[in-house]
């Protein structure tokens, strides 16, 4: 193939858009955390999908036609950090091909690529190596040295193709995070996965379009840009919209909103900027753009308040950070109590039942901060708190709170939600505090912790090959079982857990797992363990769709 | 020549053979299911009740009247006899106030009465009573008797374990294990009696683990009596398999001269704490 049509273009855009939104939930997976909790891929592929839309209403078969609607479109419906950039992407590529009209040639192509990644780097206020722009610089690079030899488009995409695929295998060395995490990075891999879809585009057959609808991530999933004091907000307007004018100056603009908010991005051309931006003020954001042209799309919402409903329907936070659960018990005063860490809505009610005070939404992943865990303390009505950590990763920050606390605080170092359990079992309201630290922490290892999730991706754990999806079943922390299925994972794991002493069993399921499967196991349980008890209650908790303890 | 007899009442959950070995007399209570009213043992027997128990009417239990008392007193006791009257904690029953009243009444006729509140319940008052009942076949005097019966009394373990805590709620008897009410998870409480009231002593995940923590904790009792011989009662509302299990390793481990006193957990208990119920008690001996 020597040149790109429109038509072929149209078709090469779907095909990319087709396999990012197939393949986003493996991007999602790339994430430097050994859990599944990313969404970049989730806001390319949204990104991407809203910039095809607009591609599709062009009935024009003219390429820049087509490139414009596909820079606008992606602009409109960009969606995370990672989908800002890919609408830059498509903004530069749009330019490279602003003159070409019946098709363009392997060296339009190349140029197209070079813009596209010059205006990525423009976009980021601090380039990192190792990530999309990488790749896509790579690309372009490749695209051009090609072209400068081979006249044809389809020569010249498959270098670019090639210097990506690279780029994104190299990315580990420009960024430690991913080589500890053994990981690509994960805009990078969703760049890849768009130039695979226009390298297949290209001579494949017409693309359907998969335009199902995607389900919005939350965003933005890191903490970056993010800041709290006292767990209040700090620039809790998300302020989005879109400057319309003639001869607009991104980098004037972005230089005079730097001093009123953080996670800040402005990105456009003289014709259209998108500014995104956590402010405080947003009525002056709006003034001073206002002054510079129309203002469009106009998009602002209050996190702090976006945060309480979202951690009220989903049990974790909209940032992924770990605010205080709301419940919280009203008694008298005592002499001692109890914070709990708990990651589920279900095991918040199950530690309150038990006698706990106050629970602190937070576990794998969300780990809540000493400064959560110091409010909690403070917020429950007695002399003396012994904390529950309930996990490994929470221990350290429930020990700095000893030293932050004016009362007596003491620490159970229970490193799993069955180990708390068990340790609140020994609680005794009557006795004093270095008595029941002394009790529950002598009782906590009476029990054996599993847990099952899914892998992420592909690793080894010691004779076990793991792949990418499989169900993998940890005891006390390490992976003991894998398998294709929950439920088969689940016996086998218990399998491994049961012995002679064992009497009970308890399953706390997960906020994706069915409640009718839990059912069936506890049934299947309670059959095949005759001798042990069997207990089956909904934990609510995130990404594990069991939390199992024998004892 | 003036004699000393035990009485007490069907709370004390004695088995039939050793009230008749050891001649202790019992008054029972009453058992009302509606309007059907049944003597405690004299017409309702112990599968009889459990059957009902589990239908839609909830029993009450009424405590004997100082008629009764009277009655029985007067029955077993010529004039210048004492009787030993051993009964349930007077915080969970009226038993005990009605004894008292009726001991009142027959002293009249020349027959002393001493009232005992074992501040226990089931076989805990069943094994004073028999500390009583063996003081009188040792030809022991009254004081002596007392005096070991006193002891029994002061040095009374109780251990038990309920299905469920719904019959102590219901009826009204569960003291400060009140707290222990709703818990999500299937908690067995191990329960005491503390100054006669029902106490959470700890918590257990399911049966099996409270029962062998309740082989613990009379473990415990064990090494702090390291020169004594023990008494031990289990008791259980049809749960015999258990009970069995418990008893044989109480046998085995706690070198016991005397064997543990099996017995079942009759109506008078029984309303209170429901099927499934296992209750350990013992004390050491003077």
């Amino acid at each position: 193939m020597d040149v790109i049509t429109g038509n072929i273009l149209r078709n090469m855009l779907l095909y990319a858009g087709a396999i990012l939104n197939q393949e986003k939930d493996r991007v999602n997976s790339l994430n430097v955390f050994p859990v599944p909790d990313g969404d970049t891929g989730t806001n390319m592929s949204l990104t991407l999908n809203a910039a095809l839309k607009e591609v599709e209403k062009v009935e024009s078969t003219e390429v820049n036609r087509i490139t414009a609607a596909l820079a606008r479109g992606s602009l409109m419906g960009a969606r995370g950090n990672s989908g800002v950039i890919l609408s830059q992407f498509f903004r530069g590529f749009a330019d490279g091909l602003s003159e070409v009209v019946e098709a363009a040639t392997g060296r339009d192509l190349a140029r197209a690529f070079e813009k596209a990644s010059q205006t990525t780097y423009r976009a980021v206020m601090k380039p990192v190596e190792g990530t999309m722009l990488t790749v896509g610089r790579e690309a372009a690079t490749a695209a051009l040295a090609t072209a400068e030899e081979n006249e044809s488009a389809a020569v010249v995409l498959k270098a670019a193709f090639d210097a990506a695929s690279q780029a994104v295998l190299d990315s580990p060395k420009f960024l430690p995070v991913l080589k500890e995490a053994g990981v690509v990075d994960a805009g990078g891999q969703g760049l890849l996965c768009i130039f695979e879809g226009l390298l297949r585009g290209m001579d494949g057959e017409p693309a359907e379009y998969i335009s199902e609808p995607v389900e919005a991530a939350p965003e933005p999933a890191r903490q970056e840009g993010i800041t709290r004091i006292n767990g209040v907000l700090v620039n809790k307007y998300c302020t989005e919209f879109l400057v319309l004018g003639q001869s607009l100056d991104p980098d004037h603009i972005r230089d005079t909103l730097e001093e009123h908010g953080e996670s800040m991005l402005v990105v456009g051309d003289e014709r259209v900027v998108k500014v995104h931006i956590h402010t405080d003020h947003p009525g002056k954001v709006l003034e001073f753009c206002g002054s510079l042209g129309d203002l469009s799309d106009i998009k602002i919402d209050n996190m702090q308040l976006q945060n309480e409903a979202y951690t009220d329907a989903h049990n974790h936070d909209f940032f992924g950070n770990v605010v205080e659960f709301p419940k919280q018990s009203n008694g008298e005063r005592k002499d001692i109590g109890v914070v709990a860490v708990v990651p589920g809505k279900g095991l918040a009610e199950i530690f309150m039942s038990l006698g706990a005070d106050s629970v602190v939404l937070g576990g794998q992943t969300m780990n809540p901060s000493t400064e959560d865990l110091l409010k909690a303390v403070e917020s429950v009505n007695a002399d003396a708190v012994i904390i529950l950590p309930n996990n490994k990763n929470v221990i350290f920050s429930a020990n700095q709170v000893r030293e932050l606390c004016e009362k007596p605080v003491g620490v159970v170092a229970t490193r799993s939600v069955p180990q708390g359990i068990t340790a609140l079992m020994y609680f005794e309201p009557e006795a004093s505090l270095e008595e029941n630290l002394e009790a529950m922490d002598e009782h906590k290892r009476e029990v054996k912790t599993g847990e099952i999730t899914y892998a992420v991706r592909a690793t080894v754990a010691g004779d076990l090959q793991i792949d990418e999806k499989d169900i993998i079943g940890l005891t006390d922390g390490k992976i003991a079982v894998v398998g294709q299925s929950v439920a088969d994972v689940a016996h086998r794991l218990i399998e491994a857990m049961v012995d002679e002493d064992s009497s009970v069993i308890s399953l706390y399921y997960g906020e994706d797992q069915a409640a009718e499967e839990a059912a069936q196991l506890h049934q299947e349980l309670s059959e095949k363990y005759p001798h042990c008890e069997v207990e089956v209650h909904s934990g609510g908790q995130p990404l594990y769709y069991y939390i199992i303890s024998v004892e | 020549m003036a004699r000393i007899h035990v009485v007490t009442d069907s709370g004390s959950d004695l088995p039939q053979e050793v009230r008749d070995q050891l001649g202790i007399h019992v008054v029972p209570l009453s058992i009302q299911f509606g309007d059907d009213i049944y003597r405690d043992g004299v017409d309702l027997s112990v599968s009889d009740f459990y059957a009902r128990l589990e239908g839609d009417i909830m029993p009450s239990t009424c405590q004997p009247s100082p008629a009764d008392f009277e009655q029985k007193y007067l029955e077993v006791a010529e004039p210048g006899d004492t009787v030993i009257s051993v009964h349930m904690s007077s915080r969970l029953s009226g038993t005990y106030q009605s004894a008292v009243i009726a001991s009142n009444m027959v002293a009249e006729e020349g027959i002393k009465v001493v009232t005992v509140d074992t501040k226990s319940a089931s076989i805990g008052i069943g094994l004073v009573a028999v500390v009583a009942a063996q003081g009188v076949r040792a030809g022991l005097s009254l004081e002596e008797i007392l005096e070991r019966v006193n002891y029994a009394v002061s040095e009374m373990h109780v251990f038990f374990v309920v299905d469920t805590l719904e019959y102590l709620r219901r009826n009204g008897r569960i003291g400060n294990a009140q707290a222990l009410l709703g818990t999500l998870l299937n908690i067995k409480p191990i329960l005491t009696l503390q100054d006669g009231v029902v106490s959470p002593l700890e918590k257990a995940r399911g049966k099996g683990k409270a029962l062998k923590r309740i082989h613990e904790l009379v473990g415990q009792v064990r090494a702090k009596y390291p020169n004594k011989d023990l008494a031990v009662g289990l008791t259980h509302a049809m749960a015999p398999a258990e009970a069995q299990s418990l008893a044989e390793a109480f046998e085995r481990d706690l070198e016991l001269k005397d064997s543990v006193i099996t017995g079942l957990i009759g109506p008078t208990i029984g309303v209170h704490v429901g099927k499934g119920t296992l209750a350990v008690l013992l004390h050491p001996k003077y």
